[in-house]
């Protein structure tokens, strides 16, 4: 398989500030960055956190941002190439790292690749995400122009959340039994288009 | 429903049993237009039927159609004001179905109101003649509603690889759906979520037609 990470001067330079860390913290770190790989925008530590980081690594926040940095992009690419946990062990001895950093990064790796995976599977670029179907069923039984009617017929209300707006719409419609009988039978086409994908 | 009223009008009829299809209290748009009645020719008389059947199923007429009916026996407040109650008595009509008001009980209801018996025939046709088939049909689809759907357009994808991920391998169903009010509602969804809506509008299906199949034997005429 191809290297999954070029040996770039700054990659160097991360590797050996990583291979400096205090092992006893290291999974934890590892855990959190994880937790937070696959949100989008959204930074993994707070100001915060990334000082009380610096002080526990007694490390300068260049150096901590290029630490967490390339952290974050090794997991990204395993994430990328849903490396076996052999493999992303081999690609990261390479890169000089000491064994025991080595290690729980696969650790880490192994426990958290497959939510992970799933998680960024499910990422989709259409903004507009159908999220609900309700409806009901009414008998109209007259209008101000026609009296004793029998007109069966339903509402939908199809719940849309847009991703970058977080918000949701309501998209309601209604239909005669025909309109709604012709809705299902295009509905039932594009099962059968599903169907033949599998 | 039965009720028992006094029939208003110059025959001075008392106590019928049934009312009217116009009401139990005759429109005055009605009431207004008998006297110019007597007076009208019957192609003027056909004409403006014409022009108040085609503003419900089109084509719709313009203002020039009934001012082409004024003459100098005809002045533009005569036609008007037999257009208005022409139409009110019309769309009276139309209002019950036609297993409620039986042709006979037009027709006398039609002499109750001091109708001329000679537009008694044109008023039947447009009553109950093959234009009521289409007369039906517009009223029920200018009902007060929701949007509809207009137009339906699909597909189906699978997403090979994105960004962060090398293999995804997903199916995915996008939607744009036009609808009656002219607005374009497009979006995505999962497979399992397409399977919930499939199951949602056959349940819906279902239960319309055991709807319609009690409510026949309810709602009787």
């Amino acid at each position: 398989m191809a290297a999954m990470f070029a040996a770039s001067a700054s990659l160097k330079k991360a590797v050996a500030l990583i291979n400096e860390l205090d092992i006893n913290r290291f999974p934890l770190l590892l855990s959190k960055i994880l937790q937070k790989l696959h949100v989008q925008e959204e930074r993994t530590f707070s100001e915060e956190e990334e000082e009380k980081l610096q002080s526990a690594f007694s490390m300068s926040s260049s150096d901590l941002e290029l630490v967490l940095q390339t952290l974050e992009f090794i997991l990204q690419q395993a994430a990328y190439h849903t490396a076996k946990p052999a493999v992303l062990g081999d690609q990261l001895r390479q890169l000089d790292l000491h064994e025991d950093k080595v290690n729980k990064i696969v650790e880490a790796w192994t426990a958290g690749a497959r939510d992970l995976v799933q998680k960024l599977r499910e990422r989709t670029v259409h903004p507009n995400q159908l999220e609900d179907v309700q409806w009901r069923l009414n008998l109209q039984v007259a209008q101000s122009t026609q009296t004793k009617m029998k007109l069966t017929n339903a509402f939908f209300q199809f719940g849309v959340r847009n991703e970058d707006t977080k918000k949701k719409e309501n998209i309601r419609l209604e239909f005669t039994h025909e309109e709604l009988y012709k809705f299902y039978n295009q509905l039932e086409t594009i099962q059968k288009q599903l169907d033949s994908l599998s | 429903m039965m009720s028992i009223i006094q029939v208003k009008g110059g025959s001075g009829k008392v106590g019928v049993d049934r009312t009217l299809f116009v009401g139990a209290r005759i429109p005055h748009e009605i009431q207004a237009m008998v006297k110019p009645l007597t007076k009208l020719d019957k192609s003027v008389f056909t004409k403006i039927l014409r022009v108040i059947v085609a503003s419900v199923v089109g084509p719709q007429p313009d203002s020039s159609s009934l001012r082409s009916l004024v003459s100098d026996k005809l002045t533009d407040d005569t036609v008007a004001v037999i257009f208005c109650g022409l139409e009110k008595l019309l769309r009276q009509a139309w209002k019950v179905s036609t297993s409620s008001l039986k042709k006979e009980h037009f027709l006398q209801d039609l002499q109750e109101l001091q109708i001329p018996a000679e537009f008694h025939e044109d008023l039947v046709s447009c009553v109950f003649g093959s234009v009521r088939g289409k007369i039906d049909e517009q009223l029920e689809n200018a009902r007060p509603g929701l949007p509809t759907l207009d137009h339906l357009g699909w597909r189906v994808d699978v997403a090979i690889s994105t960004g962060v991920l090398n293999r995804v391998l997903v199916r995915g169903v996008t939607m744009d759906m036009t609808l009656s009010d002219g607005s374009i509602k497009d979006f995505e969804m999962s497979v399992s979520r397409f399977q919930d809506l499939r199951f949602q509008v056959a349940s819906v299906l279902s239960e319309m037609e055991k709807l319609e199949k009690r409510s026949i034997l309810k709602i009787k005429d």
